[in-house]
């Protein structure tokens, strides 16, 4: 039982930090970034192409 | 109607209760309820004139003699984009600052109704001209094409009657500031504040435009106008209406979508950030629209895209704060997994629903503005109809679907309703239906500006040249969107009459968010709007000072009239 309070502010912890997680909003803004991205310089060859 | 106070006690110099915030006057709801019935007719007579000016430019319709597709043209654009989002936008906005700070004060409410007044005056005068054909001059009135005199008179009542408002909002905002002492205005209301701020600025450029310039020379007072100083002040003015549509919008994004997904607000110092930097760096990018404007230097022009860049900023960190809400609301609910917070979300709630699907319009919206304002890609785009297939992502579509989104819960909340499952249902539809309708006609749009399509042009083949017959088949999709669209207005209208006077009675909320973490609040130095008028002062100058100056000073010898049949 020596280790019990230590445990349960692990558990704590885990939790904690499951829940304030942002790995899937990284994940989403990082998709968006890269359909940004290829969108405007697929844009940017349109006007080398054309110039 | 428990939510309604029918007296209309508060503002009487003490403190704002939770009991008292949670409901609203009915002086209150009549002044959002007239601002919204004529955001209701604008949308019909907008939507119309829409479908055929599309029809026609597809070449599936030919206007009778006595009405020209430019009258169209130019109806659709001042209905939509003048109109409708500035009543629904008052209505909206003094409704949730009603209910976040315990009623508007008695003056806002003298002040509120005396705008609407003339701009419903200057609303009925400015569309009469429009539809008898004497001013097709588009909503954008570029001089020197000139329509009627009166037709510009019907503009500046329109901009007079929102100054009044804006009057109104910041007597409402700055009472309850001095009734609470150290305390910070719900974020709620510092979004109103914010977009009446903005409609200061740009309600300042129109006016010095067409009071000062347009409306003397319409009615043969001075010979000529300056096109370049004209276009600037519009664009000044233009632009900043662009972001008052998206403040309003997001607004809704911060503070009610969290609140409707069962999570909080996830951050209320960034969402305030957020939106300093729209009122400070917004105006400036009015420059963008004249990128190829003959009369600005190579040096200006380079400055002015840095300025409109900046407005890229508090778009990106309002697309992290709406995702880290979601996935915040879907762990809070014990999800473990990298995106399953995704379908936690609650997509068969309309309010939600709209408001999730605007936010997805964004991303190529959003996207398409800063192709627009990149210097030399512009090239690619500009003139063309592309720049309409953009302006249909960003306001046709995510602020439309964002202002849909608000009245399903506005409307039942102003008539005592409730939104049944059956019209809930329905709103899911709509926004499936006008979101596919959208995406036709836009994705034509942009297709068809890439490949060269002008914008602001009839049914043409052009003397039969084989690159306008390549655009035929993408305008028949466009004409195909525009239908779709017709279809969704109905059903909206549909929806909306049930909301106001035949769902069964009910107590709806407005939904207001609370913060994630009562330590995220932000310092109380941001509620003193005069640092950030100041700052966007100083922005505005560094963009303005040198070109208008230019143009005043300059050897421009102005134009006559060129009157638009």
């Amino acid at each position: 039982m020596k280790n019990a309070p230590r445990d349960t502010n692990k558990n704590r912890n885990h939790t904690d930090s499951a829940e304030t997680s942002l790995k899937g909003t990284f994940t989403s803004v990082l998709i968006i970034a890269v359909f940004m991205l290829i969108s405007w310089f697929s844009v940017f060859i349109l006007f080398l192409e054309r110039n | 109607m428990a939510h309604i106070n029918e007296a209309p006690i508060l503002h009487k110099g003490v403190a704002v209760n939770d009991a008292a915030a949670s409901g609203i006057t009915s002086r209150d709801i009549r002044l959002s309820a007239a601002n919204l019935s004529i955001a209701f007719i604008a949308i019909m007579v907008g939507g119309i004139a829409g479908l055929l000016q599309g029809l026609v430019r597809s070449g599936f319709l030919e206007l009778p003699s006595w009405i020209s597709y430019y009258a169209l043209l130019t109806a659709h654009g001042v209905m939509f984009i003048l109109v409708l989002t500035s009543f629904f936008s008052i209505g909206y906005l003094y409704a949730g600052t009603s209910r976040v700070l315990g009623g508007l004060a008695d003056k806002t409410i003298a002040f509120g109704w005396a705008g609407f007044a003339l701009m419903s005056v200057g609303t009925v005068m400015a569309a009469f001209f429009i539809l008898t054909g004497n001013a097709n001059v588009l909503y954008t009135f570029y001089t020197p094409m000139q329509a009627h005199p009166w037709f510009y008179v019907g503009l500046a009542l329109i901009v007079v009657g929102i100054l009044l408002n804006c009057v109104g909002m910041f007597i409402t905002y700055q009472s309850w500031r001095k009734r609470n002492p150290g305390k910070l205005t719900p974020l709620f209301a510092f979004f109103a504040n914010a977009v009446f701020v903005l409609w200061v600025f740009a309600s300042l450029f129109i006016a010095v435009f067409v009071v000062g310039m347009v409306i003397p020379w319409a009615f043969g007072w001075v010979p000529t106008i300056d096109p370049m100083m004209g276009r600037t002040l519009f664009w000044a003015f233009g632009h900043t209406l662009v972001n008052i549509w998206m403040l309003t919008a997001i607004s809704a994004w911060y503070v009610s979508m969290p609140k409707i997904i069962g999570g909080k607000v996830f951050s209320d110092s960034l969402a305030r950030v957020a939106v300093v930097i729209l009122v400070v760096a917004n105006v400036p990018g009015g420059f963008h629209h004249q990128i190829l404007d003959p009369g600005l230097s190579v040096e200006l022009k380079f400055l002015h895209v840095i300025q409109t860049f900046m407005i890229i900023f508090p778009s990106l960190m309002t697309a992290f704060a709406m995702l880290a809400t979601m996935e915040r609301a879907g762990r809070a609910k014990g999800v473990r997994s990298l995106l399953g917070w995704w379908k936690t979300l609650p997509w068969s709630d309309a309010r939600f629903f709209a408001l999730i699907v605007a936010m997805f319009a964004f991303i190529p919206a959003g996207l398409g503005g800063i192709i627009n304002a990149s210097n030399q890609i512009n090239q690619v785009v500009h003139n063309s109809i592309w720049v309409t297939g953009h302006l249909h992502l960003t306001v046709g579509t995510t602020v439309m679907l964002t202002f849909f989104g608000i009245s399903y819960w506005l409307i039942p909340y102003l008539s005592g309703r409730r939104m049944t499952q059956t019209i809930n249902r329905l709103a899911v539809i709509q926004t499936i239906v006008w979101a596919g309708g959208m995406l036709l006609m836009s994705g034509a749009m942009h297709i068809n500006g890439l490949l060269g399509s002008p914008r602001r042009t009839a049914n043409t083949t052009y003397n039969g040249s084989s690159a306008a017959a390549d655009w035929a088949m993408y305008e028949t999709l466009m004409a195909m969107g525009g239908v779709i669209l017709v279809i969704g207005m109905a059903l909206l209208l549909y929806i909306w009459a049930q909301l106001a006077f035949f769902a069964p009675k009910g107590d709806a909320d407005f939904p207001i968010g609370e913060d994630y973490s009562p330590s995220d609040a932000s310092p109380l130095f941001m509620d003193r709007w005069s640092i950030w008028v100041a700052l966007a002062t100083v922005s505005i100058a560094i963009a303005y000072v040198i070109p208008l100056i230019d143009f005043a000073s300059g050897t421009n010898p102005g134009s006559p009239p060129f009157l638009m049949p």
